[in-house]
């Protein structure tokens, strides 16, 4: 009875191998005959005065998709980048679309995104349904390092453009891919310009030279982390305490400040999610642990901070990419919209994704067709004015991009460096948390 | 098994192994690549659930165990082959090195140990290798889902056929008697703890064969992810739902889950949870066979009528 059904499992097999080999793919297949060659088709001379043939008919829309955290750890994040790509669709389609070459028209734009939940997997998961689904041409990317390394892999496999920002992961971009594009400012960027703008803006005896690094256990956090600590000595700085904590919304940071404390760090460089950024800082005061200069990338980025944190998160400065006080042009347009509809300028993010929509429209104008690896090679060529000033892309499709220092003081954002821009005035060294 | 059901099941895996030439959308055949992974996750966790009678929480520690080791491999340069056996080979280690102190352990607290198993490797994975593990560039660009797709389907044959075989030897049947009554099994000589840790090998090994496939179907995530509790769950609430301890119940159980929660999360989102908790609670309450138990149940009824009105049928003739 058992060697019976064995013999028809094994038979099931083989059958199953057949199949297969039946079912060979077709790339394995001899290819078609070409079409005929010209002169065994005699071709009508066409009069040399004849219209060119008229242009294909135009798409509805031109497709654009985006997976974006909306909730969970990156929540905070991405709902600052959305309104940016939402009100730069608007904007374009108010204008009649993009126009395209191929098709002799302008287009209107179909903006397409999923909430992934802060989950780098979903986000995987909804960008090939885009593709899929929506045969999007151009994929805008979501909020946070860890989402944009899980996303660009997907945007290299079906080949399509992919803009990112609120991301400054710099070891994806060294991975050799074609269609990931970032304007915005890399780990690298933000790893010199912080020694060097505090050098600049603060008198020799009076620098915080001794720097705690509290980054989290991962692709970024590693990253950051390290080259914060490399350059830390080439500008005259020495890091005293470095601690990693894994990506969570609620780590305790007891430790890592009172080590700070006792080694005399001066300086904080760190970039938690927003709820963990927040029990950083109400520890810190509670410890009484309040360094002269704090670098605190993401948890500060949004509004809350300021309605939550009270005085306690004042003088925390940032590398957000962006500020609404920017001279550039376009700007006060943004800030005019978005007022109308929250009550306050654009938000830090809304600007470097409004920027993304204009570079992937004029990428798209340019090529003058909707053919992804077109667009791509007009992307990676963009030399554009847009609402962060001027972008070009290097080879690694890292972006050439403006970094300004922000800073919160008085319960408001300031821009603070480049003086050029700036809102207000760099204040340093930040008070004890009792004096504020 | 009868010949007819042999027949339709030969039919079943031609019209599958045919599927990516008729198939257009990816977005199709990834439903399918995933319905067949939790078609292997279903019936390897069945062989030590369902056959043998141990509620497993930590399967995900296999399957996570499989895709890592594939991955790491597979990535460095290693033919596949080696790298996918490698991922199985991994997980039979691990099941062999926990096996014997967690069968200490009954009931409950089986279940509670393997959860603390596969919860500790979870957040151990995830310190270790905290980076995001995407394919090289050159994979991205030659990446095809059909020879994936095939490698899924393979091993879902193999899996389910190695399950029947196994249900129907020797060593199925002393796993059964273990699980209806470890004591009274022992009592008629049938070693019960060399048949949990068989099962558990076994279970295992099939585990880490799914993760290793998956190591090479998914183009980009974070190693720690096939280690996320929620693939013991999944996997357990399947067998539940379809019928634990037998062949069809685990394969009907991850067809229906996989395509319910796809509908589920595209019109409710997220309280598809909630949906799955329900049902789960619905089913262990007045259902405890699964669907198998249902179909029985009806296929029972509808006999016993037709047996009654052939009596009376001859009653009145």
């Amino acid at each position: 009875m058992m060697k019976k059904r064995l013999s028809f499992l094994i038979l099931i097999a083989i059958l199953l191998s057949m199949v297969l080999t039946g079912c060979a793919p077709a790339t394995e297949e001899p290819a078609p005959p070409e079409p005929a060659p010209a002169e065994e088709e005699p071709v009508a001379e066409e009069p040399a005065e004849e219209e060119p043939a008229p242009p294909p008919p135009a798409p509805e829309f031109i497709e654009i998709g985006a997976s974006i955290p909306m909730t969970g750890k990156f929540g905070s994040l991405g709902n600052m980048v959305l309104p940016g790509y939402e009100y730069a669709v608007a904007a374009i389609n108010a204008d009649g679309g993009i126009y395209v070459e191929e098709y002799d028209a302008k287009i209107p734009v179909r903006f397409t995104y999923y909430d992934d939940e802060s989950d780098p997997t979903k986000a995987v998961s909804k960008l090939e349904t885009l593709y899929a689904d929506q045969d999007v041409t151009v994929y805008l990317g979501g909020a946070g390092s860890a989402m944009h390394a899980a996303a660009s892999a997907i945007a290299e496999k079906n080949q399509v453009p992919y803009c990112g920002i609120a991301f400054a992961l710099y070891e994806i971009h060294q991975q050799g891919y074609q269609y990931l594009f970032s304007p915005f400012p890399k780990s690298p960027d933000m790893a010199r310009d912080v020694y060097e703008y505090v050098n600049a803006n603060v008198p020799e005896g009076e620098r915080p030279t001794k720097v705690a690094i509290f980054a989290y256990n991962t692709d970024w956090g590693k990253e950051l982390g390290g080259l914060w600590e490399d350059n830390a000595a080439e500008y005259g700085y020495e890091v005293v305490v470095r601690e990693e904590t894994p990506l969570a919304p609620d780590n305790d940071y007891t430790d890592a400040i009172l080590k700070a404390k006792a080694a005399g760090a001066e300086m904080l460089l760190s970039m938690p999610i927003f709820p963990d950024g927040s029990g950083m800082f109400k520890t810190m005061a509670e410890l009484d642990w309040a360094p002269k200069f704090a670098l605190v990338i993401r948890a500060p980025e949004g509004v809350n901070w300021g309605e939550s944190m009270g005085t306690i998160g004042e003088y925390v400065t940032i590398f957000p990419g962006w500020h609404h006080g920017a001279d550039f042009p376009g700007v006060d347009e943004l800030n005019a919209v978005y007022e109308a509809d929250f009550g306050r300028p654009a938000d830090l993010l809304t600007g470097p994704a409004y920027a993304c929509v204009q570079i992937v429209a004029a990428a798209i104008e340019s090529a003058g067709t909707l053919d992804r690896a077109a667009v791509r090679d007009a992307m990676a060529a963009t030399d554009l004015e847009t609402v962060m000033g001027r972008v070009t892309f290097n080879e690694d499709g890292t972006g050439n991009v403006w970094n300004p220092l922000i800073q919160w003081l008085n319960g408001a954002l300031e821009l603070v460096v480049p003086e050029d821009h700036a809102t207000a005035e760099f204040f340093y060294p930040a008070p004890p948390f009792g004096e504020r | 098994m009868a010949r007819i059901q042999l027949l339709l099941v030969a039919v079943v895996v031609i019209l599958l192994a045919c599927l990516p030439l008729v198939i257009e959308k990816d977005s199709t055949l990834n439903l399918l690549v995933l319905i067949l992974l939790f078609i292997i996750m279903a019936s390897s966790w069945n062989i030590l659930g369902g056959f043998t009678g141990q509620t497993s929480l930590g399967h995900a520690a296999f399957f996570g165990l499989g895709s890592l080791a594939t991955r790491l491999l597979w990535i460095q340069g290693f033919p596949l082959l080696p790298s996918l056996l490698a991922g199985g080979g991994l997980a039979v280690v691990f099941a062999l090195v926990i096996g014997i102190p967690a069968f200490k352990l009954k009931g409950v607290y089986f279940a509670i140990g393997t959860l603390a198993l596969g919860q500790i490797l979870f957040v151990t994975v995830g310190n270790l290798f905290p980076t995001i593990s995407a394919l090289p560039v050159e994979a991205l660009r030659t990446y095809q889902l059909a020879p994936r797709y095939y490698l899924f389907l393979v091993l879902t044959i193999l899996t389910v056929g190695f399950a029947y075989l196994l249900a129907n030897s020797r060593v199925g049947l002393g796993m059964m008697a273990v699980r209806e009554d470890e004591d009274a099994a022992e009592a008629l000589g049938v070693n019960a703890r060399r048949h949990k840790l068989l099962a558990l090998v076994f279970s295992a090994f099939l585990a880490g064969m799914a993760g290793s496939a998956f190591a090479y179907y998914h183009v980009s995530y974070y190693y720690q992810f096939p280690f996320a509790p929620i693939w013991s769950f999944d996997t357990l609430t399947m067998v539940y739902i379809g019928g634990q301890g037998t062949i069809i119940g685990p394969i009907v159980g991850a067809i229906f889950f996989v395509l319910l929660r796809e509908f589920l999360v595209l019109n409710v989102g997220e309280y598809h949870l909630i949906v799955f908790g329900v049902l789960f609670i619905l089913v262990v309450l007045f259902l405890p066979g699964g669907f198998v138990e249902a179909w029985e149940k009806i296929r029972n009824l509808l006999v016993r009528r037709r047996s009654k009105r052939d009596r009376n049928a001859s009653t009145t003739a």
